[in-house]
């Protein structure tokens, strides 16, 4: 039995050791197709062999999904060894799609998202660096600040497709009817104090029916936007600063959940805001229920111009007792003397692995692919339908022929504001960004909630932040002022 | 003992049995692909930091930090307050439906039945649409029209931590009645004529047999409703998701939506999967206790 127990535990020994030598082996394997060298990469970027690329994709712009068989043709016809294999979804369901191939381990190989969930995907081990398989002709097509938004370190992980601004919303009849110069806060922008004086005027009873000066949607993780939106125009573009110390813990903070619960209580805004979705405050918007709007994007200005048409039409599809609107973009104000920091969203086409490591070959692949849809005829088409600036030279190049019927104002305080969007932080180590994201979850956005319903005061608000804060990132990781 | 054995050992399975063996065996694999693996591997999962690349083994940390987690006893407190106030408030109101039911025509039967069966299989974002029309807070929203009336101003039904959780059961109570009238009319029918009868002679009024035939005889069917209930309610997650986030101050966030949120929020697949295990004892020891207390003199 004894001599029995020798030979088998030598066997299990020799296995074990079998093991993590093949373990170490196939290690040392990926280790040198993961880091392939930049020949290596011209050599894959050459390569005729066929394959075929995954992307799951949202409808972008209106009219997006409805080009994916042309664009699938237009990829096969430029690349004729590869295949573009496109699984559309849904909005509503695009990141939990992701979300659970990511975590099965078998995400697509590339999925439109935005720039700032990189940091959760890069925890995951999931996400694809592209440094050495995008081409230096494919990163000298792209605008500096977008293509920064998709780096994390230096490691860089998919192309930007346009970069918006989050900005505001007005009815220009409205706006003109309370003596707002709204084309002076276009050019020059606004401070808290001149937007508080500004809703307030706003503000009209008619019928016994109110007319807001200002409505943001806030309702679930739309409350997200409206403290993020406003915090970078409070001297806090990040939640971290650049000594890496949680911003939100100063007082600055402090000041500006005040500023916002006084514009509820002036009246401004409605005391019921906290149920206010972005459906609910896009509906008050068309039918006059509010002046100003948040957030509010450049397309924005397309979708009332459809309803001002459906409504000359009379069509019944135009929403009910909507009122034509002329929409006329604002920034957002600054609050306690801060530099005005627009708010930027980038988002794009994201680069995945699956959890076997891909060749060499294939990266390049992808990285043709994601380009492809990320620049040219392509981006020029998504980015005109969206009424988004062109972060190419080759879909300027390719805009130039396509005409869009733009207001020529919004484009101009779009491109004022573009000027002071906030710049990428690459630095974030992902491990802070992600308990950043858990602290934001968990204690900001409820506390929030309970602040714009009255049931939460200010202090207790930035007591609660503060108190998680340190419990997350120490005494020495936050901002004291 | 030996002998006994061995021609056992021997033994073939033919005819009857054989089929009784492959039919449990379509059972059991079903049962061991879609039950008891999942659990297993929650579990080993519960021990990890879950990544999809590679986990690390961290043992019961996963479940040290769920306890040490101020949220989780909230949303736990959450949990059992909503149970509380459902389960019981919607196996009373069921019961007074079906016995309101049962005296009516077959088809007036049937369509009434229909009716109130109809929000379980409607789909539960359709109904929360709905329930969002009705709690909206401004001037539009029903809930809203109905109390003017009575001259109460408006409230911020799912916006307030005074009226969030409270809404979310009234919900609760307005809608899922639909397979407790079908199983209280089932055990209503079941009921012998004759204890109505021997009641009617001895001079008993409508609530005496309500009390003292009724209520008895359902008590098979009020378990087993009280059981799948209270585990249905402690698993509740669609209803706060979808109608008020969890929100406001996590007023509103149960188990269920916190377990859901590490998994696909945070990617905290460790914790989501303890949470679960937790979730999962504390349904089994309620259920045991309902058992053990309220179904001693249950008769099937």
């Amino acid at each position: 039995m004894k001599k029995k127990m020798h030979v088998f535990a030598s066997v299990l020994a020799l296995t074990l050791a079998a093991t993590s030598l093949t373990a170490c082996g196939s290690k040392s394997g990926t280790g040198t197709t993961g880091t392939a060298s930049p020949a290596a990469s011209a050599g894959a970027a050459n390569s005729t062999a066929k394959d075929t690329i995954t992307a799951l994709l949202p409808p972008v712009s209106p009219n997006y999904q409805k080009n994916f068989d042309q664009m699938a043709k237009d990829f096969n016809a430029l690349y004729p060894n590869l295949t573009l294999k496109i699984e559309p979804a849904s909005w509503e369901d695009v990141k939990q799609k992701l979300d659970t191939q990511v975590n099965a381990g078998s995400p697509p190989d590339i999925a439109f998202g935005g720039s700032d969930g990189i940091p959760k995907y890069i925890q995951q081990g999931l996400l694809m660096d592209i440094t050495d398989s995008a081409t230096p002709d494919m990163i000298s097509d792209y605008d500096k600040a977008p293509l920064d938004y998709m780096r994390n370190g230096k490691g860089l992980y998919g192309f930007p497709a346009y970069m918006e601004v989050h900005a505001l919303g007005g009815n220009k009849e409205f706006l003109e009817k309370a003596g707002i110069d709204w084309k002076k806060v276009q050019q020059n922008g606004w401070t808290y104090d001149e937007f508080r004086d500004a809703i307030k005027k706003g503000v009209v009873t008619e019928n016994g029916k109110t007319r807001y000066g200002f409505v943001f949607a806030v309702k679930g993780v739309a409350a997200v936007d409206y403290l993020g939106i406003m915090a970078k125009n409070a001297g806090m573009p990040y939640a971290f600063n650049n000594d890496m110390k949680y911003a939100y813990t100063s007082k600055n903070y402090l000041g500006l959940l005040k500023d916002l619960r006084q514009l509820i209580d002036d009246g401004s805004m409605p005391k019921e805001l906290s149920s206010v979705d972005a459906g609910k405050r896009w509906n008050m918007f068309l039918t006059g229920q509010t002046m100003i709007t948040g957030k509010g994007l450049a397309v924005f200005e397309n979708s009332a111009k459809a309803n001002n048409a459906k409504l000359t039409a009379k069509d019944a599809s135009a929403v009910k007792d909507s009122i034509p609107v002329d929409y006329v973009v604002l920034p957002a104000p600054t609050f306690q003397g801060a530099k005005a920091s627009s708010a930027a969203v980038v988002d794009g086409y994201l680069t995945f692995r699956g959890k076997k490591e891909p060749t060499a070959e294939h990266k390049a692949n992808v990285v043709k692919a994601a380009y492809f849809l990320a620049s040219g005829k392509v981006a020029a088409t998504t980015n005109n339908d969206l009424f988004a600036a062109h972060i190419t030279k080759t879909a300027k190049k390719e805009a130039e022929s396509m005409k869009v019927d733009r207001n020529a104002d919004n484009v101009a305080a779009v491109e004022n504001m573009l000027k002071n969007a906030t710049p990428a932080r690459s630095d974030i180590p992902t491990d802070l960004a992600a308990k950043a994201i858990k602290l934001e979850t968990e204690v900001i956005v409820p506390k929030f909630q309970g602040l714009i319903a009255g049931e939460v005061s200010p202090q207790q608000m930035y007591d609660a932040v503060k108190a998680a804060a340190i419990q997350a990132f120490g005494e020495d990781g936050i901002v004291k002022d | 003992m030996a002998d006994i054995v061995k021609p056992m050992k021997r033994r073939k399975i033919r005819g009857e049995g054989a089929w009784g063996y492959a039919f449990i065996a379509v059972a059991l694999v079903v049962f061991a692909m879609f039950t008891a693996y999942p659990v297993v591997s929650a579990f080993l999962i519960s021990l990890q930091d879950y990544k999809p690349l590679g986990s690390t083994y961290i043992g019961f940390d996963n479940y040290v930090n769920t306890f040490k987690d101020a949220l989780f006893w909230k949303a736990l407190r959450n949990t059992v307050v909503y149970t509380i106030l459902t389960v019981p408030v919607n196996l009373i109101l069921s019961m007074i439906i079906a016995i309101l039911i049962l005296p009516l025509r077959k088809k007036t039967q049937s369509f009434f039945k229909g009716i109130y069966y109809l929000p379980v299989v409607a789909s539960g974002v359709a109904l929360s649409v709905v329930w969002l029309w009705i709690f909206d807070p401004m001037e539009g929203g029903i809930l809203n029209q109905l109390i003017n009336l009575l001259g109460i101003e408006n409230q911020n039904w799912l916006g307030s931590g005074k009226t969030a959780m409270f809404s979310l059961v009234l919900m609760s109570w307005l809608s899922s009645h639909g397979t407790s009238i079908i199983i209280y009319l089932a055990g209503l029918l079941g009921i012998d004529e004759t204890f109505y009868e021997a009641a009617d002679l001895d001079g008993a009024n409508f609530f005496h047999k309500l009390w003292h035939i009724v209520v008895p005889s359902l008590k098979p069917a009020t378990l087993f409703l009280l059981v799948t209930g209270v585990i249905g309610s402690f698993q509740v997650f669609q209803n706060a998701y979808l109608m008020t986030g969890g929100g406001p101050d996590n007023a509103t966030t149960m188990v269920g939506l916190l377990i859901f949120n590490n998994a696909f929020t945070y990617f905290d697949f460790g914790k989501a999967a303890a949470q679960s295990l937790i979730l999962a004892v504390i349904i089994a020891v309620i259920s045991v206790v309902q058992f053990k207390y309220a179904g001693k003199d249950v008769e099937y």
